[in-house]
C-alpha cells in the first residue's frame, strides 16, 4: 500500500498519473479502481497496452479509451456521465512538453516517487510514494514485442523470465508483459529492479483451449545494453509449435471434461 | 586406498585442470569418471585427450552416448521446449567439432565400471538418462544400487553432489504370472548401501562458479566433497569465441547449468 505525503486527493474528474519506469503508478490507479471500478483509464506512451490488459480484465467495469482515440469530445463524454478518469502517463514522455487536450483545471496531478527521489516533484498536486525501486540504472532502451497468437511453454518461459531479469540480455530496470501458456491461462508478470520479486498474477480469462489466441499479449522491457536479437530468439523458443498446442490443447479439454474432436 | 571421483566434465577444459590440480594436492591413489566428457562445453576434444592421455576409468555419459548413437533420446529428456531446443544446438555443435578419434573413443566406454565393492555410472545402472536425484525413493535407491552387486554406487548426471546412506533393509517379492493361480513370494535382506553424487566438474549447479568431485578413502569410507575454483572466465570466452550460444557463457558465469535442470528425476528414455 502506498503512502500519500502531500496534498489530499482533489474532486478534479481528471486524474493525471505520473512518475519513474516502475515506480507503481498503475498499482496506485489499480487500488483506486477497487474502490471505484466505475472509471475511465487512459495509458499515454503504452503502445502494448499491456497495462490496459491487466485493468480491464481485473476490473470489467473499467472503460479503456486507446491512446488515440483520446479527444477533448470523448472526455467531456465521460465526465458528464459522473466518471472518474485515470491518465497514465508513460515515464519516457517529457511532462513539461505534454499536451492534453482538456482544460488543466479539470486535472489532478499525482506523482509517483520512490522514497528518497524528489526528480517530479514541482509538477504535482500530490505526491505518492512508491514502491522502493532501484533508480541507479538510467534508462535508455525500451524494448516491445506484441506475442499475441502465441502459445509459450511455462517452464521455457520461467527460464527465460529469470534470464531476462537477471541480465542475461542486458540491464533490466523494468520488464512485464502478459503471456498466454499452454494449459490456456494466461499470466500478467511484472518486475521492477530493486523490488524483492517478480510479481505474477493470473488473469481472470477464460482459458484458450482452441488454436492459436486471438486476445492480447505482449511484453515491454526497460532499460540498457539489450541484445535484442538474443531477446526475441529466445522468446520465439519458448513457444509452442501447432501440433504441440494441438496436443495439449486436447488434453487440457479432457481434463476439463469438454468434447474432444477425433479425425478419422 | 583414497579414490577421486569426477563426472560431467562437458568440454570444460579449465574446470578439468583445476580439478586435476587439486586431486594432486589430495594425494588420491586413483581417479574414476562417470561420463559426460563433451556437451554444451568449448573443447570436448582436449577433455577426452586429457582423459585417454592419463588412462582414467571412465564410464559413458549420456551426451558421450548421443554423440556416438545420433541425437535421439525422447522428448521428455528435456525439461522445457527452450531447453530442448539449446540442447539440440549444443549436440549439433558438439557433433561438427567432434574429430574422429574422440568419437570411437567414446564409443569404447562403458556404461558400468566396477572395482571390487565400488561402482561407477553416469545416470543409473539402467540408463546414462536415467536421474538419480538426492530425494530419490529409497526403494529406487536401493534397487539400483543392488542391481550392481556394489556395496558403494558412484552417480553424476543430476550435477548436485550428495551422499546417501541405504540402512540395512527387509524386501519382500510377490510375482504373479498369467495362467498360474498361485504367487510366488520370496524375502531377503538388504544389507547398508551408499550411493554418492560426484556433482559436476564442468557444469555445477549449486549456485556458485566451482567446480566439484569427491573423494572417497575405501579404508575409512569417509566421503570428502571437493569444490574447486576455476578461471571460469576463461570457459566463458571460449563458448563465445568458438560460437557457442552466448547464453551457456552467462549462465555459467551465474552457477547455472548451461540448459536447465531436468525436472523428473524418475525418468529413463525409452527409446
Amino acid at each position: 500500500m502506498q503512502q500519500s505525503i502531500k496534498y489530499p486527493m482533489s474532486s478534479a474528474p481528471v486524474t493525471l498519473v505520473a512518475g519513474l519506469s516502475g515506480s507503481g503508478k498503475t498499482t496506485w490507479i489499480y487500488e483506486q479502481l477497487s474502490e471505484s471500478a466505475s472509471a475511465v483509464y487512459v495509458g499515454l506512451g503504452s503502445e502494448l497496452l499491456i497495462d490496459e490488459r491487466y485493468l480491464s480484465v481485473s476490473f470489467p467495469g473499467l472503460r479503456i479509451i486507446p491512446e488515440p482515440l483520446f479527444e477533448e469530445a470523448i472526455l467531456h463524454e465521460q465526465i458528464a456521465k459522473g466518471l472518474k478518469i485515470y491518465i497514465e502517463i508513460g515515464f519516457h514522455i517529457d511532462l513539461d512538453g505534454l499536451r492534453l487536450p482538456f482544460n488543466a483545471d479539470l486535472c489532478h496531478r499525482v506523482a509517483m516517487i520512490p522514497p528518497g527521489n524528489e526528480t517530479i516533484a514541482s509538477w504535482t498536486d500530490e505526491v505518492v510514494v512508491g514502491a522502493p525501486i532501484d533508480t541507479g540504472l538510467e534508462v535508455t532502451q525500451i524494448w516491445r514485442s506484441p506475442l499475441t497468437g502465441q502459445i509459450l511453454d511455462p517452464a521455457s518461459l520461467e527460464t527465460f523470465w529469470y534470464e531476462l531479469t537477471q541480465g542475461a540480455y542486458g540491464a533490466v530496470h523494468r520488464a512485464k508483459g502478459i503471456f498466454d501458456v499452454v494449459d490456456g491461462r494466461a499470466f500478467y508478470f511484472s518486475f521492477v529492479r530493486g523490488l524483492p520479486k517478480t510479481q505474477y498474477v493470473e488473469l481472470k480469462v477464460p482459458r484458450w483451449v482452441e488454436g492459436r489466441p486471438e486476445r492480447l499479449s505482449g511484453i515491454e522491457v526497460a532499460g540498457r545494453g539489450f541484445d535484442q536479437k538474443s531477446i526475441a530468439s529466445t522468446l520465439s523458443d519458448c513457444g509452442l509449435e501447432d501440433v504441440a498446442i494441438a496436443y495439449y490443447q486436447a488434453q487440457i479439454k479432457q481434463s476439463l471434461g469438454e468434447p474432444v474432436e477425433v479425425s478419422v | 586406498m583414497k579414490i577421486a571421483v569426477m563426472s560431467c566434465i562437458h568440454g570444460n577444459y579449465e574446470a578439468l585442470n583445476s580439478v586435476l590440480s587439486d586431486i594432486d594436492d589430495q594425494k588420491a591413489d586413483k581417479i574414476f569418471c562417470l561420463g559426460d566428457l563433451v556437451g554444451y562445453g568449448p573443447y570436448p576434444n582436449q577433455v577426452v585427450d586429457m582423459i585417454r592421455s592419463l588412462e582414467i576409468p571412465t564410464c559413458q555419459g549420456c551426451w558421450d552416448e548421443d554423440i556416438v548413437e545420433g541425437l535421439n533420446s525422447c522428448e521428455c529428456s528435456y525439461p522445457s521446449v527452450l531447453a530442448e531446443k539449446r540442447g539440440r544446438l549444443a549436440h549439433e555443435w558438439t557433433n561438427q567439432e567432434i574429430l574422429p578419434e574422440t568419437r570411437s573413443f567414446l564409443a569404447t566406454l562403458p556404461m558400468v565400471v566396477q572395482e571390487d565393492n565400488l561402482c561407477f555410472v553416469h545416470g543409473s545402472p539402467h540408463s546414462q538418462h536415467e536421474y538419480l536425484l538426492p530425494d530419490i525413493h529409497a526403494f529406487t535407491a536401493l534397487e539400483r544400487v543392488l542391481s550392481t552387486g556394489a556395496e558403494v554406487m558412484f552417480c553424476g548426471h543430476t550435477h548436485v553432489p550428495y551422499v546417501r546412506t541405504l540402512s540395512e533393509g527387509q524386501f519382500k517379492v510377490r510375482i504373479s504370472q498369467s495362467g498360474s493361480d498361485t504367487d510366488k513370494a520370496g524375502q531377503f535382506e538388504a544389507p547398508l548401501k551408499r550411493l554418492i553424487n560426484a556433482g559436476s566438474v564442468g557444469e555445477p549447479r549449486h549456485g556458485r562458479t566451482n567446480a566439484t568431485y569427491v573423494i572417497y578413502d575405501a579404508d575409512t569410507q569417509d566421503v570428502a566433497m571437493r569444490e574447486v575454483p576455476y578461471d571460469y572466465q576463461k570457459t566463458c570466452a571460449a563458448i563465445i569465441e568458438k560460437g557457442l550460444p552466448s547464453i551457456f557463457a552467462w549462465r555459467l558465469a551465474q552457477g547455472l547449468e548451461y540448459a536447465e535442470r531436468a525436472e523428473d528425476p524418475t525418468h529413463v528414455c525409452e527409446r
